[in-house]
């Protein structure tokens, strides 16, 4: 069978509680075009599925046509890949589990893949970011929550059900604050950002100290950290806390894995070097000897905005090729 | 060697501080012949790989020739299977970093394999033992010290530098005991046949629970194990405290992994249920709800004196045949 028709494009999706990034990218991770729908407007999976399948569908006929299209890659949270399902995401509108790769695949005619955010921002760092060229490293991902991934041997670890890298629900403090999961003490609660904001408020009542922070109209990570470059001395304590219970996390972890880097992403990571520095030095008080001084600890080089949807990219392109119509 | 014939039969290797054990094993895991001598006797590295290689060489020429003899595996504490090297091993008696699998090659003329116990333990299990068939597991080391290798994919993670799965060394106590390795709260110091004795000396100064363990004052995990047989309420207790920390620990190493079995080797384990009820039950509780009855908790199937053995001998199989006579 001649044929020249090589397909040198695929779909990648970015699917977050607030908003859908969806965006045509090439086989260099160039992204040609991109457009977005808020995911709150659709509570029902179903609408949904068919408001993203006809919006993806315009953006193809727009770059060159539906079949210059290899397939669509789709990062979500709690995605997995290994079913091809959301499993019960506590920040997206549609509950219990969902068949989202079928359900776009049925409306496409395409395959479809899915991961979850934290496996795909650490397929994105190892394809287009720092993890090129790595064979064993993090990727920490600390926003609202706290997820990883690591490779293993130049590939994604994901576990006997898809569920591996709980990073932020390892123990750091037994009996500590109470966390979403139902458990307490998990390390999310004192790195993520409900945690920082905790933090800063046990802070600010456990002593009569003046600071920034007390005149702030509102208490987030973002603030809290733009008080530190003012050099507010209780600002940067919450961040000095915060980095010592994420460094001592991340001792534990490469105590497990050996990696050659880690590499931190997610909106937590903007506060730098009062996250950074602390975090640093806790990992290096705590990680097992053998890897003291051998570990490198770097921020993503990624665009925060455009990781997710390279990672879903690299994702479609590992799926065979299906088609419909032919 | 003619062009028709094929080499079907193995050495394995395993060292151990005390005893180094060696055996013919063929294509099926049979053990053909077993030896042993003592490590001890060899201060100097050159005397043992004299020794080892002159017993190896007769073992060989009496269980079906030299020339039947494919390669060699061997099993070491801190043996690294990227360098071949036995690298600052705490318990050996040859300090520094010692090129073993290099010294037996030049002796023996074939191709030698090395890595530390916790990788052949797992390979020993994952070939012939509790992990046959499964794709993602842990198996864990509890003996003087605590290691332990993961499989990802059906392959051992090792990590960057090959120190990947040191449990031992995460921490599971803020300002916990002191450990060897110079930190305070690893979760060895609480898991380990030492650790084990540790918790009973404290339960018997500072509680009044009733033991015959009171009456001795140089008892050794063993007797602990064998009062718990008796009902022995401190003894019990001891292995309670014991399997709490374990389940703890064991939890935050799931929670990244997510394994479908958790398997226990060493002498620790012969504790049976005395340790493993208390550490399934602190596991359930602190594990990452979606990993909650789904993991295994396994003792090896294995006899503690030949898994090494086998796993070294499988390790053998790895590596590619070479021989110097030919």
């Amino acid at each position: 069978m001649l044929n020249n028709n090589t397909k040198s494009k695929v779909i990648g999706v970015d699917i977050s509680s607030e908003r859908t990034i969806f965006a045509v990218v090439d086989v260099r991770g160039n992204i040609l075009d991109s457009d977005s729908i808020p995911t709150a407007d659709f509570p029902d999976a179903q609408t949904f599925s068919t408001e993203l399948s006809d919006r993806i569908v315009s953006m193809m006929e727009k770059n060159g046509g539906f079949e210059t299209f290899h397939g669509v890659g789709v990062s979500t949270p709690s995605g997995n890949h290994l079913t091809g399902c959301i499993e019960n995401a506590p920040n997206l509108p549609w509950k219990g589990k969902i068949e989202l790769a079928a359900l776009l695949r049925d409306r496409l005619g395409m395959a479809v893949a899915i991961g979850n955010d934290a496996h795909l921002a650490a397929l994105s760092e190892r394809v287009y970011g720092s993890g090129h060229g790595k064979k064993n490293f993090l990727c920490i991902k600390i926003g609202m929550g706290l997820g990883s991934c690591f490779f293993s041997n130049g590939h994604e670890h994901e576990g006997g059900r898809g569920y591996a890298g709980e990073f932020g629900h390892i123990c750091y403090k037994e009996g500590g604050r109470l966390c979403g999961c139902g458990h307490k003490g998990c390390l999310e609660t004192y790195v993520a950002h409900k945690g920082i904001i905790m933090t800063a408020e046990e802070l600010m009542a456990e002593s009569n100290e003046p600071s920034l922070m007390r005149s702030l109209a509102e208490l987030t990570p973002r603030t809290i950290s733009a008080c530190c470059d003012k050099g507010d001395k209780m600002a940067i304590e919450v961040f000095r806390r915060t980095g010592h219970a994420l460094g001592m996390g991340l001792a534990t972890y490469a105590s497990l894995i050996d990696p050659e880097v880690i590499i931190l992403t997610g909106g937590i990571t903007n506060a730098g070097k009062w996250l950074l520095e602390p975090a640093n030095e806790a990992f290096e008080a705590h990680v097992f000897g053998n890897l003291s001084g051998k570990v490198k600890i770097m921020r993503s080089t990624i665009n925060d905005e455009e990781r997710d949807v390279l990672g879903a990219s690299a994702l479609a392109w590992r799926e065979p090729e299906y088609s419909l119509f032919k | 060697m003619s062009y028709k014939s094929i080499k079907t039969r193995v050495i394995g290797v395993d060292i151990k501080k005390d005893i180094t054990t060696y055996a013919v094993v063929d294509i099926r895991g049979t053990i053909i012949a077993k030896e042993q001598f003592q490590t001890t006797d060899y201060p100097d590295i050159s005397d043992f790989v004299s020794e080892l290689s002159n017993r190896i060489i007769s073992i060989s020429e009496a269980n079906g020739g030299y020339d039947n003899i494919r390669s060699l595996g061997i099993s070491v504490n801190s043996g690294n299977n990227y360098t071949g090297c036995i690298e600052n091993a705490a318990n050996m008696p040859w300090k520094g970093v010692v090129p073993l699998a290099a010294m037996l090659r030049d002796r023996l003329g074939m191709a030698v394999a090395l890595s530390n116990n916790a990788h052949v333990s797992a390979l020993g299990e994952f070939v012939f033992g509790s992990a046959h068939g499964m794709k993602n597991f842990i198996v864990v080391t509890l003996g003087s010290g605590m290691g332990s290798c993961f499989f990802s994919r059906g392959k051992a993670h090792l990590g960057a530098d090959g120190f990947a799965g040191e449990i031992g060394h995460t921490k599971v106590a803020d300002n916990g005991r002191l450990c060897g390795c110079g930190h305070h709260g690893c979760l060895e110091t609480y898991c380990s046949a030492r650790g084990i004795e540790a918790t009973a000396h404290e339960l018997i100064s500072t509680t009044d629970l009733p033991s015959k363990l009171r009456e001795k004052s140089d008892f050794v995990l063993n007797d602990i194990i064998d009062c718990c047989k008796a009902d022995d309420p401190l003894a019990v207790e001891t292995m309670k405290r014991t399997g709490k920390m374990l389940g703890l620990g064991i939890a935050n190493y799931a929670s990244i992994i997510n394994p479908e079995a958790v398997i226990f080797t060493g002498r620790v384990a012969k504790a049976g249920d005395y340790l493993f009820e208390p550490a399934y039950e602190s596991f359930e509780q602190r594990v990452y709800k979606n990993l909650k009855g789904r993991t295994k908790f396994l003792q090896s199937i294995l006899d503690n004196q030949e898994r090494d053995v086998l796993g070294a001998s499988v390790l053998a199989w790895g590596i590619k045949e070479y021989s110097l006579f030919k």
